[in-house]
């Protein structure tokens, strides 16, 4: 009896000098009573030993990649928050952003615009695209809701906030159900227009593909089709700050009827204005520019969805198939590449596919035949 | 990587120190609030907070106790707030311990027997298996454990111990094929 409590008394002791010893806390005098315990007690050596080897792994990252870049996002949009004040763009808190940069960017940065001023930073920062374009939100906290509209369809809903938005064609937009926290985020894929509650305290942050937009309260567009090379950004009312996924750190701050288009995925950044002097052949990744206003009551076209109008604005052939694809959920196939980069403007409102295409064909040079869900472009 | 923080607002060392630490500071969140989402969120507060003091970031003596221990707060902030409507603390709060088990291949540990130690941790009390958390994957230090989780580095010691013995105890006390191991501790 007295043997037994002796034993359990002195296996405690020694499962105390392992841990000591695995922690690195042991002082010698520990480590050896530790080696005298096992002298007489071998067979615990192998338990030690085993424990030892159990101890060393060592822990993988077990975050999803990014997660510094995602939270560089957080941080950059948590130290724009006062700017944010609505119409009150503070150029000097951006300042303050460039200098966070180490490579400091040089004396003719100041000199350019100061929309453009982000953009310019960007320039330098962003030499290789970090194509970072993980679906957001995988593990789920709580209930995500999704809405997505078929091609051929519109759709129009409301947020828990309030806020509306009007999901075009073949689009979908995901959030969490209950919408708390403190931003209210939304995915899209697609093209939606966003008419946003007013609520200071809970910056809303649109996702899509390449760019991240983030606002308080306004309307604005917002088209990012997987299958379409660019992204773009319109802001009707108020103001937005868009961040590139790919350079976190640096925001673009857009005044109402500007757009802005980004290339989904490219490497380099060219600004059509500002440096056109620079004899860069590539496409720009991201353009700046005013939106297009329609003359009669200058609604910008891009948004002209919203309205059930069906309009192209200098688009080239192979983006107006593609929309039609979509409002008419129909396939268009052009035979012949010269064709596919003819541009085209016009407004459809509530015309048949046959009269669109009908009067498409008498501007374009073309034929084409429709065949059930099938149109096919011909010279 | 304190004073260059502080004094340059130099981002590199920022970005080193969140490279370094966040890690760590994500696995114990995640012990604490259970879901890898909202863990990744505190971390990232965690962080921004330590950007918005960087002034200060000097006077602090232990910056790896301080981190681990704004992200206990900001968890059990969370917690309070999102589960329970009432403040609890540490000992109250069910945890769920991330704990690496890979021995090395000439251990022969079979599959069984680290379910059969996932289980013991799992059955540890909360406080017992953070400490277990806290040292064994996060290297710290009792003193260091002891001040993150407002405890005595006596406490941590102690039940360290219990840890250790109740998983060593499930431990075979032979090895099919454990001839090298033995000699290498024969030898140490």
């Amino acid at each position: 009896m007295y043997m037994q409590e002796d034993q359990i008394k002195q296996e405690e002791r020694f499962w105390l000098l392992v841990s000591l010893r695995l922690a690195c806390e042991a002082t010698p005098e520990e480590l050896a009573e530790l080696e005298a315990y096992l002298v007489q007690r071998p067979e615990m050596g192998v338990r030690m030993e085993m424990l030892h080897g159990l101890w060393e792994s060592r822990p993988a990252d077990a975050r999803r990649g990014g997660a510094l870049n995602r939270h560089l996002q957080r941080l950059s949009n948590h130290l724009s928050s006062p700017a944010l004040n609505y119409e009150t763009a503070v150029p000097h808190e951006e300042e303050e952003e460039v200098k966070m940069v180490s490579t400091g960017p040089s004396r003719w940065v100041h000199r350019i615009l100061w929309p453009a001023l982000g953009i310019a930073a960007a320039i330098i920062v962003v030499f290789l695209f970090v194509g970072e374009q993980e679906p957001r939100g995988e593990a789920v906290r709580t209930a995500q809701n999704t809405v997505s509209t078929k091609p051929g369809s519109k759709s129009k809903i409301q947020l828990p906030d309030g806020s509306q938005v009007w999901l075009n064609a073949d689009s979908r937009i995901t959030y969490d159900e209950n919408f708390r926290g403190p931003f209210r985020q939304v995915q899209i894929t697609g093209e939606a227009y966003f008419d946003i509650a007013k609520d200071k305290d809970h910056p809303f942050i649109i996702h899509a593909n390449s760019i991240d937009v983030k606002v308080l309260g306004t309307s604005l567009n917002i088209r990012s089709y997987n299958n379409e090379k660019k992204t773009e950004a319109v802001l009707i009312r108020g103001s937005i700050e868009v961040t590139l996924q790919s350079s976190p750190d640096k925001k673009i701050i857009l005044q109402p009827n500007e757009k802005l288009v980004v290339q989904n995925g490219k490497a380099m950044m060219i600004i059509k204005d500002t440096l056109k002097r620079q004899k860069e052949t590539a496409v720009p990744v991201m353009t700046l520019a005013k939106a297009h206003l329609q003359d009669k009551d200058s609604t910008a076209m891009d948004i002209l969805w919203v309205k059930n109008q069906l309009a192209f604005d200098k688009e080239t052939l192979e983006d107006v198939a593609r929309k039609i694809e979509r409002w008419y959920d129909v396939k268009v196939t052009i035979t012949d590449a010269r064709l596919k980069h003819t541009e085209y403007s016009a407004v459809f409102e509530d015309e048949s596919l046959r009269q669109v295409m009908e009067a498409l064909r008498m501007t374009g040079n073309f034929r084409y035949i429709i065949n059930k869900k099938e149109i096919t472009i011909t010279p | 990587m304190q004073e260059r923080i502080a004094f340059y607002e130099d981002m590199k060392a920022y970005n080193q120190l969140f490279e370094l630490l966040s890690g760590g500071i994500f696995r114990f969140t995640c012990s604490l609030v259970k879901s890898r989402e909202v863990a990744e969120e505190i971390v990232s507060d965690v962080f921004i907070k330590i950007w918005q003091i960087r002034e200060r970031l000097p006077e602090i003596e232990n910056l790896k106790v301080y981190l681990y221990t704004i992200a206990r707060n900001f968890s059990l902030n969370y917690i309070t707030k999102h589960y329970k409507n009432t403040m609890i603390s540490l000992e109250e709060l069910d945890v769920e311990a991330v704990i690496e088990l890979n021995g090395p291949a000439e251990m022969c540990i079979s599959a069984d027997l680290i379910q059969q130690i996932r289980r013991i941790i799992r059955q540890l009390p909360p406080q017992c298996q953070l400490i277990f958390q806290l040292v064994k994957e996060e290297g710290l230090k009792y003193k260091e454990v002891a001040a993150v989780l407002d405890i005595s580095p006596l406490t941590v010691r102690n039940q360290l111990a219990i840890a250790v013995r109740k998983i060593g105890e499930a431990l075979p006390t032979y090895l099919q094929s454990g001839f090298t191991v033995i000699n290498r501790f024969s030898h140490s």
